[in-house]
């Protein structure tokens, strides 16, 4: 295929920018259109977006986007000219064109252009603008039905189109009966593993807007000058204040005093500039949250459910690479809820509900972490039928499932195969989503929470830390040799008696409240030499890994300290229970202690 | 062994000046490139790392950058001894990522030609991998054993860290 021949690429550029931003924006819009069908402003600006698009395209030459755009444009038009009604049907036609206008522009910037079909989706569009279609709306699904075939078809050509198509389109109704055995594992491991080229469209969001290069708030850089500012005059006062040392006239009272305040002046504008260095890798969640609406009505479409998807706190800000992780575990999360959760509109009259079930997604701080919570109001977790597949899958046995709390019911869903479908589909079913979800949020030191009620619906609740970089952690020691242990994974910690550990299968236990807790010695872990006379009191710092939770065995509390992650480098890299390293405030190095291994060590070591 | 015999071999056809770092572990000399230290320093506190090989004594903070240190005496075998005020960490360049390797000593930066190195004869002190020898230098006064420490990580260790 031919690469762009533009001359102008400060033109192209502009282009790719301004594209990027409104087909971003679209997307948002589309979804809220269909809601609000008579809101003649946000037609009006749906409207100007498909324009401007059209217009920039056909003057840098581009006739592919021409083409799909000016039949959305006219379709639109209808229907902001009153003669065509918002539906559902129509939607989803002009929320496809859209899509294939994305991979087009796409396409577009990774400089190479390809020889998309789009004369199936325009060939959707197409009927709307004929006269009957205002009449008959119901019309325009036949065709919509049939045409999805075309795009989805698997020729070459077409096979990023069909890819992308998939995820996103699952909720047409054509992908149940269209024969698409090609398409069908794309979209359960596309939106997991990122496969090279052709990306699934979900991903096409990052990928359309750029991902190496920052925005960053003007006036952020401005305090953020202001306050190398500061350092630099603090770092001139140092110096003034080792010369006059230095030189011998000064009297240790007045030394003393000058250099407390320095340190405390010090200490303000770092932990400033920290803060604001940290803020300007903040991105909003917003930016994952946005491809939800169109997925959850594309899903509720398929799935035949009504859906009312609300959104709260997405202004809230995360750190990047915490942001590019938790996108595709919110997407399980969510597809979870839709398909296993909520129950079809009939259903839920049946049980005295509203017919339209609700999801509520949100975000919120919490000290030094974010909670995103996906919760619907649907049919709750069944916790006999997840113990009874289980059992059946052989994943647990009889004997185990009878001795679990329902916690640690709640719990099998995140094991890896685990489905209560008997059947898998397109949507879910085979077992990977939660494992996905699992799996993604130990990466980040984060938790999961499972609140579930029958028939009242049910809560995952995530606590992530806010930046990998920079951790809260609790500095512990043990015999002797000081480990840190990550906040984020602490839940508490108590003074015990020794003689209260019970030992259950050789592996020592705790009986916390309502939970039996399994211990862990750092000491017997690491291999730390005994230094101390035995001691009866010990503390033990609970610490939790995503579903699971355990106690570590410490000498001595030291407290809690913010610290900069080190890489232990390649040589030492992956030594099991041990996350990365730390530089004290008196310079010597302090190991992380990384929960999830450990956990994850000890389950080994039961043979789990 | 082969390997050590090539670097040696192409060292000696150049014949040109080369500066080696030397330093003392167990009545033994030895010498490494001095392009390959990055600096020499004193013991400081180092941090035991559990759960590693046992020559890895653990790891330092320099100026910020996380290292690991690797003893030499228990990586060759030697008898263990007291850190004392010659005790020197050289800190070296290994594959591009830094490391410090405990000595006894330092001593030196001495200049040979590439020819005076000889291939490393048969039989060699005690413990040492034959592999990260890559050649012998035979003054008149000294017997200096020249190392080639990314060799050092080269067999069993290399798989390692692949497998990890």
């Amino acid at each position: 295929m031919p690469p762009i021949d533009c001359e102008d690429q400060e033109l192209l550029e502009g282009f790719l920018t301004e594209t990027t931003e409104l087909l971003e924006k679209l997307d948002d819009d589309l979804v809220v259109l269909e809601k609000s069908s008579d809101d003649a402003d946000l037609l009006n600006r749906i409207f100007r977006s498909i324009h401007t698009v059209k217009g920039a395209s056909s003057f840098l030459g581009f006739d592919l986007l021409v083409k799909v755009t000016h039949k959305t444009e006219d379709v639109l038009n209808r229907l902001r000219k009153g003669e065509l009604q918002v539906t559902p049907e129509i939607m989803d036609v002009i929320l496809e064109a859209t899509d294939l206008v994305k991979v087009l522009v796409s396409d577009i910037k990774a400089g190479e252009i390809q020889e998309r079909e789009v004369d199936g989706t325009i060939a959707k569009l197409l009927p709307l603008l004929s006269d009957s279609a205002g009449a008959h709306p119901q019309s325009a699904a036949a065709p919509a039905a049939q045409a999805t075939t075309p795009a989805v078809e698997p020729t070459p050509a077409t096979a990023a189109v069909a890819e992308t198509v998939a995820p996103a389109a699952q909720a047409t109704p054509t992908q149940k009966t269209a024969p698409l055995p090609a398409v069908k594992p794309a979209d359960e491991v596309a939106p997991r593993k990122t496969t090279p080229p052709p990306k699934p469209i979900e991903g096409k969001g990052d990928d359309l807007s750029d991902n190496s290069t920052v925005r960053v708030d003007v006036k952020r850089l401005d305090d953020l000058m202001n306050q190398v500012g500061e350092l630099v005059l603090e770092r001139n006062r140092m110096i003034q204040i080792n010369q006059n040392l230095q030189q011998g006239d000064v009297k240790k009272a007045d030394f003393n005093e000058e250099f407390g305040k320095l340190t405390k002046r010090m200490n303000f504008v770092t932990s400033e500039l920290q803060m604001q260095v940290l803020k300007m890798r903040m991105l909003p969640v917003e930016k994952v949250f946005k491809k939800f609406p169109r997925i959850v009505r594309s899903m509720a479409r398929d799935l035949g459910k009504e859906v009312d998807l609300r959104i709260f706190g997405e202004e809230t800000e995360l750190d990047r690479s915490v942001v590019d992780e938790i996108g595709d575990p919110l997407i399980h999360l969510i597809r979870n809820a839709m398909d296993h959760g909520l129950e079809t509109p009939d259903e839920r009259v049946a049980a005295g509900k509203q017919r339209v079930g609700t999801l509520v997604l949100s975000a919120v701080h919490e000290g030094n972490q974010i909670i995103i919570s996906i919760k619907d109001d649907g049919r709750g977790i069944d916790t006999d039928r997840v113990g009874r597949k289980a059992v059946e899958k052989g994943l647990v046995s009889e004997d185990q499932l009878a001795a679990m709390s329902q916690r640690e019911l709640f719990d099998l869903i995140f094991l890896p195969g685990f489905s209560t479908k008997d059947k898998a589909n397109d949507l879910s079913g085979r077992g990977v989503g939660m494992d996905v979800v699992k799996t993604n949020i130990k990466k980040l030191n984060g938790l999961i929470e499972i609140k579930s009620e029958k028939n009242n619906g049910s809560e995952f609740i995530l606590r992530l830390p806010l930046t990998l970089a920079i951790i809260q952690s609790l500095l512990v020691e043990v015999e002797g040799e000081v480990y840190s242990i990550p906040l984020s994974s602490v839940l508490e910690t108590l003074r015990v008696d020794q003689r209260q550990f019970h030992i259950i299968g050789g592996q020592e236990m705790l009986k916390l409240r309502d939970m039996v807790l399994p211990l862990v010695r750092l000491e017997k872990v690491f291999n730390i030499r005994k230094r101390y006379a035995k001691d009866d009191f010990c503390y033990v710092v609970v610490v939790g890994a995503a579903d699971k939770r355990m106690g570590l065995v410490v000498t001595r509390l030291v407290g809690q300290q913010e610290v900069a992650i080190k890489s232990l480098g390649n040589y030492l890299a992956k030594i099991q229970g041990i996350a990365g390293s730390t530089i004290l405030g008196d310079g010597c190095v302090a190991l992380i202690v990384d929960p999830v291994g450990l956990i994850d060590g000890a389950e080994g070591g039961v043979g789990r | 062994m082969s390997n050590a015999l090539v670097v040696a071999k192409s060292d000696e056809s150049r014949g040109e000046l080369i500066q080696l770092v030397s330093f003392n572990l167990d009545q033994e000399e030895y010498g490494v490139d001095v392009l390959k230290v990055r600096e020499i320093i004193r013991m400081p506190t180092v941090t035991r790392v559990p759960n590693t090989s046992h020559y890895v004594d653990g790891v330092i903070n320099l100026r910020g950058k996380v290292i690991p240190i690797i003893s030499m005496r228990k990586k060759f075998g030697l008898v263990e001894a007291e850190n004392d005020k010659q005790t020197r960490i050289m800190v070296m360049d290994v594959d591009g990522e830094l490391m410090g390797f405990i000595v006894d000593a330092v001593s030196e930066v001495i200049r040979i030609s590439g020819s005076e190195i000889q291939p490393s004869p048969a039989v060699v002190a005690t413990g040492i991998d034959q592999e990260c020898i890559a050649g012998v230098i035979n003054q008149t006064e000294r017997l200096l054993v020249l190392l080639d420490l990314e060799k050092m990580f080269s067999s069993d260790e290399k798989k390692l860290f692949g497998s990890l």
